[in-house]
């Protein structure tokens, strides 16, 4: 049970990071020569706004002035991308500018006209709460001049997993740097399942590396909350290539498995360096599933014929041994294969957990992983570049599918969460 | 050692670090607010044209009236979320938005009757449910979705963008799961305490300031000790010979004193307001003669301009019309930079940003 009888009400002001106590500046200093930052109409009254005598500037409300202060914490600097979804712009710490960060302005959503777009409010709400050294940090939250939300996060110019995984000719990797960088990922979904969130949108260009070389999982525009027993979710999550069989099938129901599919093609990709499953449509994804996996049926994966979307196959193919496995991804040794063949089990039911792969023999095995130190890596010019594409992207989209201009993915139907 | 894990967790959660405080604090920020707004309408007033003919000011609320007039909005947040059969959680969430939201702002600034519709909305919205603005609008009379939406972007800047409220309505459930691990007892007993327990979690700790204050498991137990005193008595037992059994012996008595000690505090915050009292917010003599008066000194305090939202934001938009026609040196002016916080269809035409808004954090300060 989670009683918590260590906790006491707090005795003092919660100092933490981003807990600015309003109650010791009465009144920030020259905040009233601002007039309101929620914009009260200084136009209301005949005289010019800036023509208002000093002495009758509205007072900013405790709300703003705590955004304020936010704000003021932060320095902007250049701009290192923009895209239809959100700018990102270098920025550091006033009090310390040396301490770099990335500021992520959130644009207004043309075709959403229902306030704050839902990828905001998912990625505010989850970010807000989850600390850990291989999430994307989020420092600060604040409200600018128009209106609109700007993220501070934290600065990871080495670009992301995707250019590494690409770039062949550029960059050598082995099995004790893919060890180190799927023991970082594995941390990072083991965080989120145990604070029940759904991250849904696992891929090599939302895992991002940091200056150090850890890698943090970044973009949590279509994360939710772990649903309750008799409440719906959408299947129309996770980019295609990345998506398990049984949101294929329009899987209502489900659980961290759908992640930890996920983190199978990822780790696929890794050894065999280009997507493991690139399917065009959906039928072709399913398709490539039972190729390469095998076809699910009544016997492997009970109850898979009474999913929404199911679809009978043309012919089964039997599900694939490890053995199969072995010749395409040995290069990460038996128990690397294992723990891969073991992540792209059809029945989610049947799949391994995140808890179950940091428990796995792996990681002990030789070789150790690679020190954070000493793994691969793009030059800072090149990662700068593709950490802004990656912050400014809408989520669930393949870089190819966007490089092409193909538009979204998928959409989502916010709209059916409600019957 | 799993336990102290669990609280180091709760203590990363923004509604420990942003939204729990000391009575005494709670109470200096309500003061804060309270005087601020005052200032600000005072201000507002006597620079209104004309100039109002009397000069002499209106009689405002004290805090202790705001807070009151808070507590019968937040049961009206509850209610209006029941009328739009959204789930416990949502409604929760919706009244937790408003009182927070009202923390830092006073009733006098922003008008509380329509900012609760705009926290049902977005409480959907934070719990994963996307209705149509207009469907939660025709709910209700008089009501539009541009009204809703306008207060939108106010209210995720009074809640400083933490979405997440951790409700105790799960804590209950596991709660059950392991009395019954616990104890022999029939069925009809069990389910008696559920209901009850969970009648009061939906109501009392909401409309009180238990959220400020205690844990979501420290809220559940005093519900438990309400409905149940003797199974309240197990579960706390249990809890704590656990952690004897782990060999936690040292502090383990003062740490038990001290967890019963603040559960008995919270409970005793809870009976202020047990579940019968909703339906006594309105139409009842006593409700009448506390609510209606304060509400017609609200009508006559409130400020001017803000009070209006869709007033507001069309003014903000003509407002922006002038700034972006005049001068071109307004970017560069730091009254003007925090001053027009402006939400307009024109902020999507890029050629008006590059005008107006060019740089969202200002010149260099």
């Amino acid at each position: 049970m989670a009683a918590s009888p260590l906790v006491e009400r707090p005795a003092h002001p919660p100092s933490l990071k981003t807990a600015p106590s309003p109650l010791r500046q009465p009144q920030l200093a020259g905040a009233a020569q601002f007039s309101s930052a929620n914009g009260t109409p200084n136009g209301a009254r005949p005289a010019a706004p800036t023509s208002q005598a000093a002495g009758q500037a509205p007072l900013l409300d405790l709300a703003e002035q705590l955004n304020l202060e936010e704000r003021r914490k932060y320095v902007k600097g250049k701009k290192l991308g923009e895209g239809t979804y959100a700018i990102v712009n270098l920025g550091h710490a006033r009090a310390d500018p040396t301490q770099l960060v990335a500021i992520k302005k959130i644009k207004k959503q043309k075709e959403y006209t229902e306030g704050l777009a839902p990828d905001a409010v998912r990625e505010l709400k989850h970010l807000q709460e989850l600390a850990h050294p291989n999430i994307i940090s989020l420092l600060s939250v604040f409200s600018t001049k128009d209106q609109n939300v700007c993220l501070v996060l934290e600065y990871l110019p080495l670009g992301d997993l995707e250019m590494l995984i690409r770039d062949q000719d550029g960059i050598r990797y082995g099995t004790a740097d893919i060890k180190a960088w799927m023991g970082m990922l594995t941390r990072a979904i083991w965080f989120c399942h145990e604070n029940y969130v759904l991250h849904r949108d696992i891929k090599p260009n939302n895992l991002l590396i940091a200056a150090d070389g850890e890698v943090k999982l970044a973009d949590f525009g279509l994360a939710r909350s772990f649903a309750d027993p008799w409440s719906v979710m959408t299947s129309n999550v996770i980019t295609r290539w990345y998506r398990p069989p049984e949101l294929l099938y329009g899987a209502k129901h489900y659980g961290g498995a759908v992640d930890v599919w996920s983190v199978g093609t990822v780790m696929a990709e890794m050894i065999v360096r280009i997507p493991y499953l690139p399917g065009n449509t959906e039928i072709d994804q399913l398709q490539l599933i039972y190729d390469r996996i095998g076809t699910p049926t009544e016997e492997n994966w009970p109850g898979v014929t009474t999913l929404p979307g199911y679809i009978p196959p043309e012919r089964i193919m039997p599900v694939q041994p490890k053995a199969n496995f072995l010749q395409t991804f040995g290069t990460v040794g038996d128990e690397g294969v294992d723990l891969l063949f073991k992540t792209l089990t059809l029945d989610p039911r049947k799949r391994i957990t995140a808890r179950e792969m940091l428990q796995h023999p792996w990681w002990r095995a030789e070789p150790h992983p690679t020190r954070k130190q000493d793994l691969p890596r793009k030059s800072a010019s090149l990662g700068e570049e593709k950490m802004a594409a990656d912050l400014k992207r809408q989520p669930g989209q393949t870089a190819t599918e966007e490089d092409r201009g193909k538009g979204v993915a998928r959409k989502l139907d916010f709209g059916s969460a409600m019957k | 050692m799993a336990q102290s894990t669990e609280d180091e967790r709760y203590r990363q959660s923004t509604q420990f670090r942003l939204w729990s405080y000391s009575p005494s604090q709670l109470a200096d920020l309500r003061a804060k607010t309270n005087s601020l707004a005052k200032q600000n309408i005072s201000e507002r007033l006597s620079s209104s044209v004309p100039p109002s003919s009397g000069a002499s000011l209106p009689e405002f609320l004290t805090p202790a009236e705001e807070e009151l007039l808070l507590r019968y909005y937040t049961v009206e947040t509850l209610r209006a979320a029941e009328f739009c059969a959204l789930p416990t959680s949502i409604r929760a969430t919706a009244a937790i938005f408003l009182r927070r939201f009202f923390v830092t702002h006073s009733v006098m600034t922003y008008p509380p009757a329509k900012m609760l519709k705009t926290c049902v909305f977005f409480g959907c919205k934070t719990e994963n449910y996307y209705p149509r603005v207009r469907s939660i609008a025709e709910k209700f009379p008089n009501t539009t979705g541009e009204e809703i939406l306008a207060g939108e972007f106010l209210l995720c800047q009074g809640i400083r963008f933490a979405f997440d409220i951790r409700h105790p309505f799960g804590a209950l459930e596991g709660a059950m799961m392991q009395l019954r691990t616990l104890v022999d007892l029939n069925e009809e007993r069990f389910q008696r305490v559920y209901t009850r327990a969970r009648e009061i979690l939906k109501f009392s700790p909401i409309v009180t300031d238990a959220y400020f204050h205690y844990t979501p498991s420290q809220i559940m137990l005093a519900a438990l000790l309400i409905a149940d005193v003797e199974l309240f008595d197990r579960i706390i037992d249990a809890s704590f010979a656990e952690h004897l059994m782990a060999g936690n012996r040292a502090n383990i008595a003062g740490n038990g004193d001290k967890t019963v000690a603040t559960i008995k505090e919270c409970r005793d915050m809870l009976l202020q307001e047990p579940p019968e009292r909703m339906t006594e917010f309105w139409g009842t003599a006593e409700a009448n003669n506390l609510v209606k008066p304060l509400n017609k000194k609200l009508r006559k305090c409130r400020d001017p301009d803000r009070f209006d939202l869709i007033g507001l934001h069309k003014k903000r938009l003509e407002f922006r019309e002038k700034e972006a026609g005049g001068a071109k040196t307004a970017a560069e002016d730091d009254g003007a930079v925090f001053g027009e916080a402006l939400k307009s269809d024109a902020d999507r035409e890029p050629k008006r940003r590059r005008v107006a808004g060019e740089d969202p954090f200002g010149p260099p300060l």
